[in-house]
């Protein structure tokens, strides 16, 4: 198949609330790595307000927020988008959902003081607020984006920072094991969910620039749904992007090094 | 009469200074520190009958206080200020402590003493009321380090608390919704200042902000009363601008002070010429001055500056010696601080040290470099120690997108991979990229220098604890005076 006339549509849901510690990163990584591809982009981004319809999209990037900004966005992610996004969840559209985004795809949010926020429920985990606030670098290892003979494919490499405890139900997998860091709460080695075809994870860092393997999986899965199995993600260096990790694993084990 | 903890506690400062001085060591913050375990209330008594400024918010303190001290100092006036950075309770002490025989030596001489100090946001609701400030300016909020202050809505309670323990005059940026609702409750003692509406880039045709893939992160689109999408009919950068909620009608205010500049002039040139204007008498006065420091967000540091002394003068009795003509003529004299746009000469090399701590500042850092006529080389530097924040994802809220990079691009810092990626993903060719470890910092730098044109610009962009690092290898490798200290 020829790539231009391949097409990814990404749906940035609420870019202009949802936008904290650098998930922006994200949507561009999506945008890139399609594009050096020869793959056509559309990024449209969905607000308070505006329409949510599957059919228009291949991928759904959903992130986080400060408390205010979630609490402007809550009413209407969970009221009025929330029945199509459970559908578009069903149906196997992709998502990659961070942090507050993840939470919010869950049944509820506990608060320290007991109250429970409904969430949408659309994947069976649920979160609990702790006051101890994780706050590091992490790694992952995740098997599905493990490569024969590419060492270190399997890894994630990202930031976390958050309160919440996240539990998952039976249905859901966790996305990958904690090598470094707290992962969902800090008890079960694991890391993020993984329900039909929606990511979810506490990664910042940004998530995707440094892992071009998820970054990938997920545009791969996107075009697959819309263009059939058959179709095949061109091949893509990972060159710079390696770099940036090499980089990261030199300052993990010197730390910091002004002279 | 002052009591036996109070000259005890000036004594071991006194003590502390000597030590650290004995070891070679900067003493900025630690003396106070030691002070204020023995008197706690020393602050308190140093500020007593004093005639203060505080300067708080995320961006622009440190060359807002500059600034205000040249102004009051062009004007006559004895000053006792911070050390820039040194702006918790401990560094605001020590500067007052060792501030005090300047204001022996003024009383003696009959001139009149001010204390313009800068305050960290998210100390401010606690030192407010002991410095007990006549004038406050409040900058802006963006988002910064939030591993560290927590959220926005957060640092703007830190600073109503720190406001309302004092009667000072408030000064507060009325093109910054989150700034701007401080005013609610203090409506008597507020004074806004702003860029007039017609000035702000959003309508600027010659000089326009590109768009980029995505627009940048933004904090504040949505009133915090009703939680409706604010509209804009005009913006500066960031989230400030002519705001207005159409649902609970919250909107800018009209500033007394406000600036106007040419738009079809380029604010990244040096000598860039603009008016400021003060509209609080019965005719609009404006001041046609060549902004020392270029860039567009010290159009909002400068007026702010000027509204400061210009107030401080009408409190204290000295419209005369502090009037609107003096304080803005004054400004043309200020210098830049170390990293905030001074350009240094290096035998015929030229290099521009621009710090950058968070996204704002970086977007307008690069802003300002794309629009440099004499921008060869830029060598970013990107540290995550605590003083830096830890988290380094907020490289990745900035609009990198849509800003031309120089030809030469260098970049270092303990995050090297992190920025160079983040240069890359912009649409950079790794190819033009030279990325270093820290601990090549300064190698990397004389390849830089060397590798420059005489006339042209070498613009550094180090964050915090790489500007510390940087400056002392200036200081060491080329034997740049430590005038900054």
């Amino acid at each position: 198949m020829d790539n231009s006339e391949i097409e990814l549509r990404i749906c940035h849901m609420y870019p202009d609330l949802l936008n904290l510690y650098g998930d922006r990163g994200n949507v561009l990584s999506l945008i890139r790595r399609a594009s050096l591809r020869g793959i056509k982009v559309k990024m449209v981004p969905v607000s308070i307000g505006d329409d949510f319809d599957e059919k228009d999209f291949d991928i759904v990037f959903l992130g986080g927020g400060q408390d205010a900004e979630q609490n402007v966005i809550r009413k209407d992610f969970v009221e009025v988008k929330g029945p199509k996004v459970q559908s578009a969840i069903e149906n196997g559209m992709v998502f990659l959902c961070i942090c507050g985004g993840y939470q919010m795809l869950g049944k509820y949010y506990q608060e320290h003081d007991g109250t429970k926020i409904d969430c949408l429920g659309a994947i069976d985990v649920y979160t609990v607020g702790e006051d101890v606030r994780y706050i590091q670098d992490t790694i992952y290892e995740a098997d599905f984006l493990k490569e024969e003979g590419v060492k270190d494919s399997g890894m994630l490499y990202g930031f976390e920072n958050h309160s919440g405890r996240t539990y998952l139900g039976p249905s859901v997998k966790p996305m990958a094991k904690v090598i470094e860091g707290a992962g969902n709460n800090g008890k079960d080695g694991f890391e993020g969910a993984i329900f039909n075809n929606v990511y979810c994870t506490y990664s910042h860092g940004s998530f995707l620039p440094k892992n071009p393997r998820m970054t990938d999986h997920l545009i791969r899965l996107a075009l697959k749904r819309r263009y059939g199995e058959g179709y095949e993600l061109p091949k893509l260096d990972t060159e710079s992007e390696d770099f940036a990790r090499a980089a990261l694993l030199r300052y993990k084990e010197k730390g910091n090094t002004a002279p | 009469m002052a009591s036996l903890r109070y000259h005890f506690a000036i004594l071991s400062a006194k003590a502390t200074k000597l030590a650290l001085r004995v070891l070679g060591r900067g003493a900025t913050t630690l003396p106070g520190k030691v002070a204020v375990k023995i008197d706690p209330k020393l602050l308190s008594k140093l500020c007593e009958g004093r005639d203060c400024v505080t300067i708080t918010g995320t961006n622009g303190k440190t060359t807002t206080t500059h600034m205000i001290t040249d102004i009051f100092r062009n004007c006559g006036y004895t000053v006792v200020t911070n050390v820039s950075g040194a702006n918790l309770l401990s560094g605001v002490t020590t500067s007052m402590i060792f501030g005090l025989k300047d204001m022996k030596k003024a009383k003696k001489e009959g001139k009149k003493v001010i204390c313009v100090l800068e305050t960290d946001e998210a100390a401010y609701g606690k030192i407010a009321c002991q410095i007990r400030p006549k004038v406050s300016v409040v900058t802006n909020l963006f988002r910064d380090q939030l591993d560290r202050f927590g959220e926005l809505a957060h640092t703007r309670e830190l600073i109503a608390k720190g406001l309302d323990t004092c009667e000072a005059d408030i000064l507060l940026n009325s093109d910054d919704s989150l700034v701007s609702e401080l005013f609610k409750g203090r409506e008597g003692r507020t004074i806004f200042y702003g860029l007039s509406e017609e000035s702000m880039h959003y309508n600027n045709v010659t000089y326009p902000d590109k768009s980029g893939v995505l627009p940048a992160s933004s904090d504040a689109e949505y009133c915090t009363g009703c939680k409706t999408k604010y509209t804009y009919t005009a913006r500066s950068f960031g989230h400030l601008g002519a705001f207005a909620c159409e649902k609970c009608g919250k909107k800018r205010q009209d500033p007394r002070f406000f600036v106007k500049y040419d738009l079809a002039k380029n604010p990244s040139d040096e000598g860039y010429e603009l008016s400021l204007c003060d509209s609080g008498n019965a005719e609009v006065r404006e001041k046609r001055v060549k902004l020392p420091i270029p860039g567009m967000h010290n159009f909002y540091n400068s007026i702010s500056a000027v509204a400061a002394c210009v107030r401080m003068g009408e409190k204290i009795g000295d419209k005369e010696g502090l009037s609107f003509e003096k304080c803005a003529s004054a400004l043309e004299h200020v210098e830049a601080a170390f990293g905030r746009m001074e350009k240094i000469s290096i035998g015929d090399k030229k290099i521009c040290v621009l710090l950058v701590k968070n996204p704002v500042g970086l977007d307008r850092a690069l802003s300002f470099v794309a629009g440099a006529s004499d921008a060869e080389g830029i060598y970013m530097l990107l540290n995550s120690n605590i003083a830096d924040g830890k988290d380094v994802s907020w490289i990745w809220d900035v609009d990198f997108e849509s800003k031309e990079f120089p030809e030469k691009v260098y970049v270092s810092g303990d995050r090297y991979g992190d920025m160079m990626l983040r240069i890359v993903y912009s649409g950079v060719d790794r190819s033009r990229i030279v990325a270093k470890p820290m601990e090549e910092c300064a190698e990397l730098l004389d390849q830089a220098i060397q590798a420059s044109t005489p006339g042209k610009c070498l613009y550094i962009l180090p964050n915090y604890t790489s500007m510390l690092a940087l400056r002392s290898i200036l200081v060491k490798r080329y034997h740049l005076k430590d005038f900054w200290k």
